[in-house]
């Protein structure tokens, strides 16, 4: 049991890490929005 | 009865105007509003020789009279209308030593309104100090005026400027400026329907809508043999006539007053002298640099070794307390190393902010950048170059975008192509990490050779980016101009909370836009360590064991073989292995390999990534520092991190264009793919090829 949950939540964290990294870099935003008061969003 | 003189006291903000005001009026003074609105009137009588009284008017501070405020709007109204009950018989424009240029811009044109004005030339007790000399005679001929050279706060020069008052009636009413310069046919027109009226009038009427009799701005657009120009026509008249009152006052005050740097006694004088010196000022920059890297270093090593070790302990603590099991290994061995390695770098970055915030703040920054536009000009940069290059120390994106105020193109280009060569936080990290493991500890000259090491890389880095720019100044063929202006603001202690809001502020921005990445990536990059195909992975352990059998390894030992084996035959590892043709001549296996590729997301994630891969391959809460030192080339026997691989990874960061966001950013700014791909292609050919020399000549 211990370890399906563990491979469930192994699979939904790289799910959600695949996603944010596409969505950061290759899905086009919307709109320019920058990550903080005067940087950039590149790191 | 004693006679009785009216007095408007006008002048720019800051210029002591007030001062004068109490000088002349002592205690007699009324202080109300304006009717009908909220703008103080203070007026004051001043008794002058020969038993005259002068009623004095202290006007609202004005820069011109080209009203944008309520307050200057009242000037306006004032000097037009002759019927006005407080309408001067004299104007006393004041102004102050140190800003005589901008000063007089408002007394020229109220010159133009043909009104009696004396010029009060104030705060003369601070010409000394500044090397200011003036030639008051010349000043007098060619402003057709009277000058009062005045201290309040000496209380000089007063009584010379109630004498000045008394004779009024002696004092030139001409122009300093013909205003028909401007544009002859369309004033011309003006003056021929209204032969009567001041051109200079007519002109502030249609520029300020303000009435003066029976001329109004209204019956000017009315008249059907008059051409009303648009208000961006007007605008650019109103900018024409700026242009040729400068150009006026710049000639008057050619010979009116000299500024000697050399008599000058002043400490922001003085200072600047050395700090903007041709020679002095790159030494004392440069030696400041030095400073703030054997600082960084220094300051920085406690609470780094402290985050290191902590990262390391938590790591074994989330093993030891959670359920073993896969997303126990992915805490402890992908998230907490790829996090730690990330934290690490915050008090060597929040040092290097606080210096850079200090440098702001105490108004020294602008210095550097006066000194260095000097040094820009000669390999084809405009001045205001200098910031972007600048700002490029912190991220490439801002600074690219600051480059919106370069005006000429190709110079914007050239800026826009060279910036990312400048040593970014981003890279901090890399280089950190590389010269803890390559660079002696030693020192010279009490400078421990790792801080030169890295003050070499930000120069290298800083260097690339001018030798490129004079480069790409030659080859482009664009033609246009630019011009650099700053202001030099004054030296002043930084204040306390603005230098720590600066610190937490870039703090911040670096770890939480740089940890958001890493920890998907320090995610995806343990998935991909720990998952592979075939037997090879999946039987790793029965075939290490089969083929070391003969050996006698402790267990120890033994698991450390299987660990190697089964990330050598993990996805990472096949994709890993598949580029090492290319960067083997550089010293680097397949982790280093991966880490530049994942490095392309951001610079910093370089560290991240060989800390997530270190860590699934070894079992032990090492720190990164100590897992990349005890890393081997098994082919040559010698540590993987040694003199030549560092400094053939030190330069290929330095040169090559890994961010992915500044490519982006690029494309937006030159709204073209175009530039930023050639700056890939460049950047990253003259990385590899740097490397490349590096390592096989350290080797």
């Amino acid at each position: 049991m211990n370890d399906i949950i563990q491979n469930i939540l192994v699979f939904t964290s790289v799910g959600i890490a695949v996603y944010f990294l596409l969505k950061k870099f290759v899905i086009p935003a919307k709109a320019t929005k920058s990550c903080g008061h005067d940087d950039c969003g590149c790191h | 009865m004693s006679k009785q003189i009216k007095v408007a006291l006008i002048g720019n903000p800051n210029t002591g105007k007030t001062s004068v005001f109490n000088s002349l009026t002592g205690l007699n003074q009324q202080v109300g509003n304006y009717p009908g609105i909220t703008v103080e009137r203070k007026a004051g009588v001043c008794k002058l020789p020969k038993g005259v009284k002068a009623h004095i008017l202290d006007l609202p501070g004005t820069y011109s009279l080209n009203a944008s405020s309520l307050d200057e709007s009242v000037v306006i109204e004032l000097l037009l209308n002759a019927n006005d009950k407080d309408y001067p018989d004299v104007a006393v424009v004041v102004t102050d030593v140190e800003n005589l240029k901008r000063n007089l811009l408002l007394f020229t044109q109220i010159k133009d309104l043909n009104i009696p004005s004396i010029l009060v030339i104030n705060m003369s007790d601070r010409m000394r100090k500044k090397g200011i000399s003036l030639d008051i005679e010349h000043l007098e001929a060619e402003l057709k005026t009277k000058v009062a050279l005045t201290s309040t706060r000496k209380n000089e020069g007063i009584d010379l400027l109630k004498n000045l008052i008394s004779n009024y009636k002696s004092l030139s009413t001409d122009a300093c400026l013909d205003i028909s310069q401007i544009e002859s046919s369309y004033f011309g027109n003006l003056q021929r329907i209204f032969p009567n009226q001041q051109l200079y009038k007519l002109w502030l009427v249609i520029t300020q809508d303000v009435n003066f009799g029976q001329v109004t701005k209204k019956k000017i657009d009315a008249l059907s043999d008059f051409k009303v120009k648009s208000d961006t026509k007007l605008k650019r008249l109103q900018q024409k006539e700026t242009i040729k009152r400068y150009q006026f006052i710049n000639a008057v005050l050619k010979k009116g007053k000299t500024v000697d740097l050399n008599a000058a006694t002043d400490l922001r004088i003085k200072l600047d002298r050395i700090l903007t010196h041709k020679v002095w000022g790159y030494v004392i920059f440069f030696s400041l640099l030095m400073l703030i890297f054997q600082a960084i270093y220094d300051w920085a090593q406690y609470p780094m070794d402290f985050i290191d070790e902590t990262f390391a302990a938590l790591s074994e603590l989330v093993k030891t307390t959670l359920p073993a099991g896969v997303f126990t290994d992915l805490i402890a061995e992908g998230i907490i190393p790829g996090l730690g390695g990330v934290v690490i770098f915050i008090p060597q970055i929040a040092f290097l902010f606080l210096f850079i915030a200090i440098l702001e703040e105490s108004g020294y920054m602008s210095r550097v950048v006066f000194l260095m536009d000097k040094l820009m000009r000669r390999f084809g940069l405009s001045g205001k170059s200098v910031v972007p290059l600048i700002s490029g120390t912190a991220c490439a994106i801002p600074a690219v975008m600051a480059t919106r105020n370069i005006e000429g193109w190709k110079e914007r280009l050239i800026t826009i192509l060279v910036t990312p060569f400048t040593t970014c936080s981003a890279r901090l990290p890399v280089y950190l990490i590389i010269i803890a493991l390559v660079i002696p500890e030693g020192s010279f000259l009490g400078l421990s050779y790792q801080a030169l090491m890295l003050m070499f890389l930000y120069l290298l880095g800083f260097g690339m980016a001018v030798g490129s720019a004079y480069i790409l100044h030659k080859v482009l063929k664009i033609r246009s101009k630019s011009f650099f202006l700053i202001e030099m603001p004054d030296y002043k202690v930084p204040q306390f909370k603005n230098v720590g809001i600066t610190v937490v502020e870039k703090t911040k921005a670096f770890v939480f836009g740089a940890g958001q990445i890493i920890l998907a990536i320090s995610i995806i990059l343990w998935f991909l360590a720990s998952y592979g195909p075939g037997d090879d992975f999946n039987k790793a352990e029965e075939i290490v064991t089969e083929n070391l059998s003969s050996l006698e390894l402790s267990e120890e030992e033994l698991n450390q073989r299987i660990a190697s084996y089964q990330l050598e035959h993990s996805y990472i590892g096949i994709a890993g292995r598949s580029i090492e043709p290319v960067i083997q001549p550089l010293g680097y296996d397949w982790k280093i390999g991966i880490a530049i590729i994942t490095s392309f997301a951001a610079r910093e994630v370089f560290v991240g990534t060989l800390a997530t891969i270190y860590s699934v391959e070894s079992e032990e809460g090492e720190p990164i520092k100590e897992k990349m030192r005890g890393e081997r080339n098994a082919k040559l026997g010698v540590p993987r991190y040694n003199l030549a691989s560092g400094m053939s990874l030190l330069l290929f960061y330095a040169f090559a264009m890994q961010c992915m966001s500044t490519l982006a950013i690029v494309k937006r700014e030159t709204n073209s793919w175009k530039w930023p791909m050639y700056q890939l292609v460049v950047m990253t050919s003259i990385a590899y090829l740097a490397a490349l020399i590096a390592y096989q000549t350290l080797i």
